[in-house]
């Protein structure tokens, strides 16, 4: 049930004189692949989905599934299924015979689909809840349904539309936990769009980065964590610390120093970025020395803001590490987490 | 029943004791009228300054039978299904283009589908009378055709209203679910509409089941309703109770209809969260 889909050149432009909402997406998700599509409201991320669904038409660019192209095909016959951040269960009909409603309408004989649907709604750890109405449900179930729902329509492409943003964290967590289940069960192919870096992480293979409507970067959570392409692909995964500077023959200059850059950089003007959570307490040589000017908490985490000659340092440390506001602290920012992004023109 | 319902139930306060004389003065209000009506159904003999009935008896329903009460019954129940059955759709179709297409100038079009609502029927009925009879309409089919016009803007009126609150979603979430647009219109859309077609049914039912002028002029007097009926039966005199008799049964169908109607409403609606 999982097919490979390609997303070419894909445009959206929704009236005349507004800006593209997408503008020209390039993006491959192989066969049995999660991709998170990750972006601000309004980035364009939920157009992604509408597209390749064909719930709208593309102003330019093509979808292809398995190599067909889907220009002009109508969504019951691409072979997607959609989970929407609203469960959108139909309220006429049960838990199960939503879940059988993709099998009844391909005409399927009523016992078998609901045979089926039970199935479905077994794999989502909703079994014997089959015969409750939509209202009955809590809404971790009903969403559990909707995926159900999705899965039983056997898609060769899943497409998921912030499908737990509406769900309370731990319900959240759940979820994640089962679409994982899910994954290294069926294997089907997932294009999935969320504003959380933190659920991109935990259920895609690669995530894709979208800014009013322009794809900045794609590649696998680490690989944007460790070098982002720019400040706002760095901001948006939780990026804190940008010092701007100069860099000179592979060392950024700025006012916390020299620092020697781990791979080669071109010279030029240039921002140190270093993710908060590679920032350490320094033992002996420290590469930054500063005053703590806040102190907040992740749960046992201190998140600690550095003032270091006028520039901000932002770490998040170990459980343990009591600093207070006010105190002078050696950060160490190891050479291998130190990232430069290019300063653009303009 | 929450918290603060149970304490108002315990002492009343006073926009409870207020609520409830609204509510006693308009059931009031609708129930009053029909007492005279049912005393009348079994009086055979009520003279003037009685306060009561004299003699009770079931001669105004014999003269009802013997009038053609239970034809005409059938002829202004036909003639409700009939406008209902076609103006059910029509208003679904025009709330639809209406909400959901973008017709040009939604505003013009509203207003051109809520004029029957705004012109004196008479005056329509006349003008419209000639026309249908240069262009050898049928009266029955006449009749219907403009009393489907007439219920237009009631249907409308309530399909546009549940169909601006629905959500689309639902719509697309069955399209992507393999459903093709008609299996989307069958298995989703109207049965999620089924409490606002029924309640719209119901306004076009009445608009024919209760009509006599429309009936009147353009059917030419040969198709004989319940409001016919009543109308040539009350302007003679001396025949209160017969009167009496078909006017109830002119009103007591739609209060059954309306039962019925109002059960599946609510059904849905306690649906909702």
């Amino acid at each position: 049930m999982s097919g490979e889909l390609r997303l070419t050149g894909l445009t959206r432009v929704h009236g005349r004189g507004r800006p593209p909402a997408l503008d020209g997406l390039d993006l491959a998700v192989p066969a049995g692949s999660c991709v998170a599509v990750l972006g601000p409201s309004g980035s364009g991320k939920s157009t992604v989905l509408r597209l390749t669904a064909g719930l709208d038409e593309p102003t330019r660019g093509s979808v292809h599934l398995d190599g067909r192209d889907l220009a002009g095909v109508p969504p019951e016959r691409r072979g997607v299924a959609m989970v929407f951040q609203r469960p959108l269960l139909f309220p006429h009909l049960s838990a199960r015979d939503n879940v059988a409603y993709a099998d009844r309408v391909r005409g399927a004989p009523r016992r078998r689909a609901r045979a089926r649907a039970a199935e479905f709604l077994d794999l989502v750890g909703l079994a014997g809840l089959g015969d409750r109405a939509p209202r009955e449900l809590s809404s971790g179930q009903e969403q559990r349904v909707a995926l159900a729902r999705a899965l039983a329509a056997e898609p060769r492409v899943l497409l998921l539309d912030e499908p737990f943003s509406a769900l309370d964290a731990p319900l959240r967590e759940e979820m994640h936990e089962l679409l994982v289940d899910l994954r290294a069960r069926l294997a089907p192919t997932v294009l999935l769009v969320t504003h959380d870096p933190a659920e991109a992480a935990a259920l895609a293979d690669t995530v894709a980065v979208l800014e009013a409507g322009r794809l900045q970067q794609h590649g696998p959570v680490a690989e944007l964590h460790a070098r982002p392409a720019s400040l706002s692909v760095s901001r948006l995964l939780g990026g804190r610390t940008e010092v701007p500077g100069q860099v000179r023959a592979g060392v950024h200059h700025s006012p916390l120093g020299a620092l020697a850059l781990p791979g080669p950089v071109a010279d030029g003007p240039g921002v140190l970025v270093v993710r908060p959570e590679a920032v350490a307490l320094a033992a002996g040589h420290a590469d930054v020395t500063g005053t703590v000017v806040r102190v907040r908490y992740r749960g046992l985490r201190p998140l600690v803001t550095v003032d270091a000659g006028g520039v901000a340092v932002h770490a998040e440390l170990t459980p343990g590490d009591d600093v207070v506001a006010g105190a002078v602290v050696g950060l160490r920012l190891p050479v291998a987490a130190r990232h430069v992004v290019p300063v653009r023109p303009g | 029943m929450g918290l603060i319902g149970r304490r108002a139930a315990a002492r009343p306060g006073r926009a409870v004791l207020a609520t409830r004389l609204g509510r006693a003065v308009l059931a009031a209000w609708l129930v009053l009228p029909l007492v005279p009506l049912l005393l009348w159904a079994v009086a055979d003999r009520w003279s003037a300054p009685a306060v009561l009935p004299q003699e009770l008896g079931t001669d105004g329903l014999r003269d009802a039978l013997a009038a053609g009460g239970p034809a005409a019954l059938a002829r202004s129940t036909a003639l409700g299904a009939a406008v209902a059955v076609l103006a059910t759709p029509l208003g679904a179709l025009a709330a639809r283009a209406l909400v959901v297409h973008r017709v040009p100038r939604p505003g013009a079009v509203l207003a051109v589908l809520l004029s029957p609502l705004v012109l004196p029927p008479f005056a329509v009925a006349l003008g419209l009378d000639v026309l249908l009879l240069r262009l050898r309409v049928p009266a029955t089919a006449g009749v219907v055709l403009l009393l489907t016009v007439a219920a237009l803007p009631y249907t409308t009126i309530v399909l546009r209203a549940a169909l601006a609150a629905q959500d689309r979603g639902f719509e697309e979430e069955a399209r992507t679910l393999g459903a093709t647009p008609w299996q989307v219109l069958r298995g989703v859309q109207v049965p999620l509409l089924a409490p606002a077609l029924a309640g719209a049914a119901f306004l076009a039912f009445l608009v024919g089941w209760s009509d006599y002028v429309v009936t009147l002029l353009v059917g030419g007097g040969r198709l004989v309703t319940l409001p016919l009926l009543i109308g040539s039966a009350a302007s003679a005199t001396g025949n209160e109770a017969q009167v009496a008799v078909l006017s109830l049964t002119a009103v007591l169908p739609p209060l059954a209809l309306l039962a019925l109607v109002g059960v599946p409403g609510r059904r849905a609606r306690g649906g909702r969260r």
